[in-house]
């Protein structure tokens, strides 16, 4: 049989000389805006959430240009933790520039209106700093009164915490001050410092009297530095740099603090980025899905129509217009609910900024919020609108009649650009291609593994899941596994939710932990520096009168490097090839002496050397010199120090070499910025005497584990004589002991600081309050995306569902065991997605901890409990509610139906 | 002599499903004359519904030629038979088939709307009063009853002049006295209009107002009764 095809010429219309499917539109939406009501929630929290955070990017970057000077106060400084050299003070001197100082350290304050006491960051101020911004103070002229003798400002929310104001007195060190006054802002300061240590200003006229500067005491002081132009900063940046380079100074520029902020407002930039990213693609997914809803609730009428004669691309526009028209108004409905949520994250997280953020509105981000939010809305719709062009006429007669699915061009081009939708939007946030695809492949990375989770979770609760179990619970079960069900995808968009929030808690949970001492018996939560050797056996005669365990007294002597491996400082900053770090190399060591490893270090056994494995054992981690003994013991390979007999002869001619150094042991990582390793020889400055050492070891340390902990440790019996300081360690449970003992230590020991660690927890814990309101927000747009696709789920098989329970009513099921079997059906569904998520977070924070954190694992089994239980109800509810006629219809309507 | 307004040659239709196949069309042939009447009637199953959607064009035969007006509607596209229904072709269905979101004005407009047709109004109206439903055209069809909706689906299905229509249990879904009413409306307008009318029914007493009957049995056309000899 030749078969062939007929064309008829007919006239054809399109989009928009077809009035026909303009009026269709108009007055098919006019009864159904509620229906394309998720569609509409989808696209405006999505939208909101990208013009969001993409406004406070552009008004961060908006505000850091143009208060880069402000951020820095000046045009040029000069930073150093000890007292500048007298040839860079007549350096400084001979400049004709305006110049002023700041000097600032940890401290202890007493305030003497309720007898509290805290560690504060004390700044002294000299000279007419700021010079560009303004110190906002509330009185006004509270920073001039500072100036002017024995006044003290603090930053307003220390004196909020501890309730002081202008005219009360605190005392610091030896002086008692006046309060002049709350810092409101000041330039160059506030932040997320201040969260952790808030600061008291005085007048650097003061500090010495205050009698803290003592041997030991970390001050860092500054020198700013205001010139008439960029040109005369220059210059004197140029000037300065010999002798800045020389003693190990830093220095910064307005254009250094501005790339440095801009530098670190990119990562915040790429994690917002990454958080607008996600939002969006959860908003699209809740855009394809609830128009695919609306789509299949339209099936019959587009049957009708086509019977009618209506071509499937007229049929396809009528609602493609509906969808366009409400994804402006949705779109720009979400532009500006975006923008006024901008206007409020900057108070949220005033604390945490160090520059105020102007309330400005970005139309850039609006309009580009719109047109996103059009093009998301056209090309998640076009799937399941393409889907109507097909619907066959046949479905009028028949309900259940399925067309045979067409290739169509249409469709593979709404693929391919959904596709490549999501890569081109991330490389469009991140303004990088590669870091667009990284974005795009971790998305698609995170969606495939929840995919596969979910698939093996299936298949294993299917095939365990007991086959004696009552009824209700094996129906409920069994609905899971129903055609069209989309169980599988329910499980990745909920447990997508799930995961976001489990790995948050566990992040949050294993940070906590390293600083959480409150629930390990004996490990210590107060920490006392800067004893003076005076003071020792009174600070630890006065811990014991308070009855508290001294865990720890570490000696603390401070000293410079002058030599690596035979080569003077000098020589190794002259030499650019070398790949030493200045600062490391200039910077003062705080060490300590010992013969042994603490509880939070490691040493690393085994270390190569010109391919040669070096043991050194345990016990001997750092030893004076190299005895007789132990010399002739090397040359004869004796195991006991030496189990390694790989030590080949080069080594034993180095270490012989170096009989007569003292063997320390340096921390890991260390020995990649002073490009050291072990058998490396380093000379130290110590107050003035130079201390040769051979690095014998490598010690891994967990720093924030059993503080305090060093860089370099000396053996005993070298430095005991050197000047020194100590810190002591102890527990203290009992708030009111630690009260009594701060305010007591205050009085008699005003030099001695005190961190108390829980203050610190529960600042960390505050932070992270913070910081997870925006990962939480997310994490809960994701679950509600989920639960739109829930909704969506449940309307498209609620004909399927309304025939089992009229099947199931016939046969005598009662109206509590179709509830039951539905409400089961949907806490299944719930605790699947949730364990789905939560296998994926145990798995994603395990690595988040190992690798990128790089501290211990660790997380919460109740919490997580309650993250499962909360997405369980969640689905139970929206499942339940979508599906109350369904549950409730009477049978006979279903059977007349049916007939 | 009278025109040929539907052709059935050999009709087949068999649905696959995997290495298996039903055929629910066997080698059907008839045809129908302009103004005629004629009803399709069988058992359940017997293959009526899927004729009566082969013959309207709503799907294409596995085998066979089926030709509407002149138009071998197995050998166009979807969107092409789409037209020729526009033209010729006016339904009427057991489930009236309205849109709910129009009024029974404008679901009656629809057709001619979408001919490209300017002012139908007044002809909706028209038709609209001729069915008894001049008070209740602003109405939506949730709002009117069975009888009523499957009046407005009268009258919209008679709005173009059709010159076949095609009707799949009218009254099924009617009380006896709806069913009378609508029943007396269809043939009345059928013989106003002269259009040819094709009937599914199980409604033997309806199917007896045809001239013609069809009758079905496993896919197969078994008889074909004049009302004379009914």
């Amino acid at each position: 049989m030749i078969e062939y095809i007929i064309k008829l010429k007919r006239k054809t219309s399109n989009l928009f000389n077809d009035g026909w499917v303009w009026r269709m539109a108009w007055r098919d939406a006019r009864h159904n805006f509620s229906r394309l009501f998720l569609f509409v929630a989808s696209l405006i929290t999505g939208i909101a959430a990208v013009v969001a955070l993409d406004s406070l990017n552009n008004s961060l970057q908006n505000d850091i240009d143009r208060n880069a000077k402000e951020l820095l106060g000046a045009d040029y400084v000069i930073n150093t933790n000890h007292k500048f050299e007298p040839e860079l003070v007549a350096a400084f001197d001979s400049t004709k520039v305006e110049q002023a100082s700041q000097a600032d350290m940890a401290s202890m304050v007493l305030f003497l209106n309720n007898n509290q006491s805290r560690l504060i960051r004390l700044v002294a101020f000299d000279g007419p700093f700021p010079f560009y911004g303004r110190l906002e103070t509330q009185p006004a002229d509270a920073y001039e009164r500072m100036k002017s003798g024995r006044f003290a400002m603090l930053d307003a929310s220390l004196a909020s915490q501890y309730e002081v104001s202008s005219g009360d007195s605190l005392r610091i060190g030896n002086i008692v001050f006046k309060v002049a006054g709350e810092v409101k802002r000041l330039p160059g300061g506030g932040g997320i410092l201040t969260t952790f240590t808030p600061s008291i200003y005085i007048s650097m006229s003061e500090l010495d009297s205050t009698g803290l500067v003592q041997y030991g005491s970390r001050v860092t002081y500054k020198r700013f530095f205001k010139t008439d132009s960029e040109a005369q900063a220059e210059k004197l940046v140029e000037d300065f740099r010999p002798l800045v380079r020389k003693f190990g100074h830093s220095y910064e520029t307005v254009e250094g603090r501005r790339e440095g902020l801009g530098e670190g407002f990119n990562a915040i930039y790429r994690f917002f980025s990454l958080l607008a990213f996600l939002a969006l693609i959860l908003g699209c997914i809740g855009v394809a899905s609830s128009v695919h809803i609306y789509a299949r609730e339209k099936r019959d009428e587009v049957a009708v129509l086509r019977c009618m004669g209506s071509t499937g691309w007229q049929a396809f526009n009528i609602y493609f217009i509906q969808i366009f028209f409400l994804g402006v108004i949705g779109s720009v409905v979400g532009a500006f609910l975006g923008a006024g949520i901008q206007q409020v994250i900057p108070v949220v997280f005033s604390d945490m900024l160090p520059l105020e953020v102007s309330f400005s509105i970005s139309w850039v981000s609006i309009i580009q919020g719109v047109v996103l939010g059009t093009l998301v809305s056209v090309l998640f719709s076009m799937l399941p609108l393409i889907a109507v062009r097909f619907v066959p006429p046949l479905t009028v007669l028949r309900s259940d009649f399925e067309s045979v699915r067409k290739f169509s061009k249409s469709r593979l081009l709404a693929m391919v650009l959904i596709g490549l939708f999501p890569l081109l939007f991330a490389a469009y946030q991140t303004h990088s291609l590669r870091m667009g695809g990284m974005f795009f492949l971790g998305l698609a990375g995170a969606l495939g593994l929840l995919t596969l989770v979910a698939i093996g979770l299936l298949y294993l609760v299917r095939k365990f899941f007991p086959a004696n179990a009552a009824f209700v619970w094996r129906h409920a079960m069994s609905n899971l596994y129903r055609p069209n069900n989309q169980t599988r995808m329910l499980m990745v968009s909920i447990g997508l939710g799930a995961f976001i929030i489990a790995t948050l808690n566990i992040v949050e949970k294993s940070l906590l932990s390293q600083v959480e001492f409150t629930g390990q018996e004996n490990q210590s939560n107060t920490i006392l520096f800067d004893i003076q050797p005076s003071q020792k056996d009174g600070v630890i005669k006065l811990m014991n009168d308070n009855h508290l365990d001294v865990k720890q007294v570490v000696p603390i002597i401070t000293c410079r490097i002058s030599e690596i491996n035979g080569r003077t400082v000098d020589q190794i900053q002259k030499d650019t090839t070398d790949r030493i770090r200045n600062w490391a190399l200039t910077r003062e060591y705080r060490v300590t002496y010992r013969d042994t490893l603490t509880g939070s270090e490691e040493l690393l056994k085994e270390y190569k050397k010109n391919d040669l494995v070096v043991k050194y054992p345990a016990p001997k981690l750092q030893s004076r010199k190299l005895q007789g003994k132990v010399w002739e013991k090397l040359t004869d390979k004796n195991i006991e120090y030496y189990p390694g007999r790989e030590i080949g002869d080069s080594v034993q001619v180095e270490l012989a070499k170096s009989i007569d150094s003292v063997y320390v042991t340096i921390s890991e990582g260390m020995t990649d910025e002073l490009q050291v390793t072990v058998g490396d020889t380093i000379v130290f400055d110590v107050q003035g005497i130079p201390v040769k050492v051979l690095i014998s070891g490598i010690r891994k340390v967990d720093w924030p584990k059993d503080p305090p902990n060093f860089i370099f440790v000396f053996p005993t019996g070298v430095l005991e004589n050197a000047p020194q300081i100590f810190v002591a360690t102890t527990r203290i449970d009992d708030q009111q002991v630690a009260n009594r003992f701060q305010q007591q230590l205050v009085t008699l020991y005003p030099n001695v600081s005190l961190i108390d660690l829980r203050l610190i927890l529960s600042t960390i814990n505050e932070l992270f309050d913070k910081l997870g309101l925006v990962v939480r927000f997310l994490a809960l747009f994701s679950i509600i995306t989920g639960l739109v696709v829930l909704a969506g789920a449940v309307i498209n098989s609620k004909f399927v569902r309304m025939k089992e329970n009229v099947l199931l009513r016939t046969i005598g099921a009662r109206s509590r065991h179709i509830t039951g079997i539905t409400l089961i059906e949907y806490a299944y569904l719930g605790l699947f997605s949730a364990l789905t998520g939560l296998i994926l977070s145990l798995g994603g924070g395990w690595l988040l901890t190992k690798f990128f954190f790089e501290i211990t694992f660790a997380f919460d089994w109740v919490e997580l409990l309650i993250i499962t239980g909360g997405v369980v109800l969640l689905t139970m509810v929206i499942g339940w509610w979508n599906s109350r006629d369904v549950i409730n219809t009477p049978p006979l309507q279903i059977l007349r139906k049916e007939g | 002599m009278s025109q040929t307004v539907l052709q059935a040659e050999g009709l087949t239709k068999t649905y696959r499903s995997g290495a298996n196949s039903l055929t629910v069309l066997d080698s059907v042939s008839f045809s129908v004359t302009q103004g005629e009447t004629l009803s399709i009637i069988g058992p359940s199953g017997s293959g009526k519904t899927t004729l009566l959607g082969l013959c309207a064009g709503l799907d294409v035969p596995s085998s066979g030629i089926i030709s509407l007006m002149g138009f071998k509607l197995n050998a166009m596209s979807e969107d092409d038979r789409a037209h020729i229904r526009n033209q010729y072709v006016g339904f009427v269905f057991q489930n009236f088939q309205l849109l709910q979101t129009l009024t029974a004005l404008e679901n009656v407009m629809v057709p001619l709307e979408l001919r490209g047709e300017k002012n139908v109004s007044a002809k909706a109206k028209d038709l609209l009063s001729r069915v008894g439903l001049a008070e209740r055209m602003h109405h939506y069809p949730t709002q009117l009853s069975g009888g009523e909706q499957q009046r407005v689906a009268m009258a919209r299905a008679f709005i173009t002049d059709p010159k076949i229509l095609f009707a799949d249990e009218p009254t099924g879904n009617l009380d006896e006295e709806n069913s009378g009413h609508v029943t007396d409306l269809l043939f009345t307008l059928n013989k106003q209009q002269g259009t040819t009318l094709i009937l599914v029914t199980h409604n033997l007493e309806l199917a007896q107002k045809t001239e013609r009957i069809l009758r079905m049995r496993g896919g197969k056309l078994v008889d074909q009764l004049s009302k004379a000899a009914l």
